[in-house]
């Protein structure tokens, strides 16, 4: 009992961890100083005016948005043949090659960045946005390759035969049997790798200039110089939309991925 | 026999194609460099110049500190916090919530969320303040450009991994084991013990390794809430390409770097791997 009073109140205390710097960045974007205050002294939506008039700021919120869509589509189309290939076959180097296409998720990203600069730089592809995207596409791909991986279990595989003896072609096959199946594995890695891109700053940052600029590069440069509630409004934007598109697709899809445990 | 031949060809070529050509590249490219000087001629010295320098020990030795530290507490506020949400909330709605405010920040940038910590943590900041009045600090303490101020951020980044992965593993634990353990008169201390904690350990490890190889090498948290005092192994990297232009040095760090997350890791999984059996 007193375990679970413990367990309680580091849970609570946790959520109040996680929201608090939240409250206070949307907070400090509300106050009428020309400083950061928290509470803030007074209510104005005058930084966000001055956000808002700033083509930069939009021209780098479509580039971000844009970037993370792109990656996560070429993401998904490359990770699904991968997943079925690892999944299905039996050949030589399969370990090696799981290992390779997983790796970007423990890799440094600056080590990635720094090195796709490197390599850019010999092959000319360099601060466009087909240089953005490659280095996005390597990094999100695995996320969606590990969630589809455990969907493609012997009993999956099961019902493709089954598919396949009643005389379906693959193609049909995979459109009515397989890609069901895996859905929810392609939603959830998708979901994670848009994210991943769409925050990225340690691979973007080598690539961007000032015309062609991702929001948080954009962020990162400006907080290193002056901190004012521009920068809080900014901030305060992406966490909303950050909300607004979770609870979207809490309701179209349902994000109750921690329900209670499954009984077989 | 050919025809899974060709069929396997047509599922792996773009995907192998691909990575070959923008991460073997230039990941061979940076290896490349590292062993050569800037004419081309084969060389160690920037090996030697990265290993033989007392000052990138210590870089090292701060950012790996930092990074398991990191791992260590969001174990131990994560697990609480899995637990809390699979196991003991009964109410659907709230768990829902719960679950959006853990993954709100996931959404959010680094960037603002170091920011944020930027302003909590300021010498007039709302956690000064409210150590003070509470009584607990005499006077204001400093967080910013201290390994706590970055250890603070980075947990905070790095919780919702731990949290997720748990909670996964949790949330698929077959009840009937733990019914079993109970039944045969393991009390709940032993069946948690030795029940639970290893049919959710995977699921820990996994997101333990990703919490230590984020925060290895991480460098926007470290960079904004360091304000300048403290170095992790990803800045120096940073400066050498960005304003150094020393690829070659550069990239003898970046394969360093490298080297020591990936020897980490495989650690981490091989321990993982063992108690999975055990």
């Amino acid at each position: 009992m007193i375990a679970r009073l413990i367990v309680r109140l580091v849970a609570l205390l946790a959520l109040a961890y996680l929201v608090l710097p939240l409250i206070v960045i949307i907070g400090a974007s509300l106050t009428t100083t020309s400083y950061l205050a928290f509470p803030p002294e007074g209510l104005t939506l005058h930084w966000y005016k001055v956000m808002l008039d700033d083509p930069s700021y939009v021209a780098a919120f479509t580039t971000s948005t844009l970037l993370a869509l792109a990656a996560t589509v070429v993401g998904i189309v490359l990770a699904v043949p991968a997943s079925l290939a690892l999944a299905r076959y039996d050949f030589t180097g399969r370990a090696a090659l799981s290992a390779m296409l997983l790796s970007p998720l423990v890799l440094p990203y600056v080590v990635l960045g720094a090195a796709l600069l490197q390599y850019g730089a010999a092959i000319g592809l360099v601060r466009s946005f087909a240089a953005l995207l490659v280095g996005h596409v390597i990094i999100v791909m695995p996320f969606v390759l590990r969630s589809i991986l455990p969907l493609l279990t012997p009993e999956q595989r099961a019902l493709e035969e089954a598919s396949a003896d009643l005389g379906a072609r693959p193609v049909t096959t995979f459109f009515l049997v397989v890609l069901p199946q895996i859905r929810s594995g392609i939603v959830a890695g998708g979901l994670l790798a848009f994210i991943s891109s769409w925050i990225n700053v340690e691979l973007s940052i080598f690539n961007t200039t000032s015309e062609l600029n991702t929001i948080p590069v954009k962020m990162f440069n400006y907080v290193q110089y002056t901190i004012d509630p521009t920068i809080a409004a900014v901030s305060a934007i992406t966490i909303v939309v950050a909300a607004v598109a979770i609870i979207l697709i809490d309701l179209l899809i349902g994000l109750d991925m921690l329900s209670e445990p499954r009984q077989p | 026999m050919t025809g899974a031949r060709t069929t396997l060809l047509f599922l792996l070529f773009a995907p192998v194609a691909f990575f070959a050509a923008f991460f073997l590249a230039p990941m061979a490219v940076v290896l490349f460099s590292s062993f050569t000087a800037p004419d081309g001629s084969p060389t160690f010295a920037h090996y030697a110049r990265v290993l033989l320098d007392q000052y990138h020990w210590e870089v090292l030795w701060v950012t790996f500190r930092i990074a398991l530290l990191t791992t260590v507490i969001c174990l131990l506020i994560g697990f609480p916090l899995a637990w809390y949400l699979v196991r003991i909330v009964k109410w659907r709605a709230w768990r829902r919530a719960c679950v959006i405010l853990i993954i709100v920040p996931l959404f959010t940038s680094n960037i603002v969320r170091s920011f944020g910590w930027m302003v909590l943590l300021g010498r007039t900041g709302l956690v000064n303040d409210a150590l003070v009045s509470t009584g607990l600090l005499a006077r204001p303490m400093r967080f910013l450009g201290t390994e706590t101020g970055i250890l603070i951020g980075l947990v905070y980044i790095l919780l919702p991994f731990v949290v997720l992965s748990v909670g996964n593993a949790l949330a698929k634990i077959d009840t009937a084991f733990e019914q079993a353990s109970a039944d045969l008169g393991a009390g709940p201390a032993r069946t948690f013990w030795f029940v639970t904690l290893p049919l959710c350990l995977p699921g820990a490890v996994s997101g333990a390794i990703m919490v230590f190889a984020l925060a290895v090498s991480a460098y926007v948290t470290p960079a904004l809430l360091s304000g300048g005092q403290i170095t992790v192994f990803s800045m120096l990297i940073f400066q050498q390409y960005s304003s150094v232009f020393d690829f070659h040095y550069g990239a003898a760090l970046s394969v360093t770097l490298l080297v020591l997350t990936l020897l980490l890791v495989g650690m981490a999984g091989r321990i993982g791997e063992a108690g999975r059996r055990a």
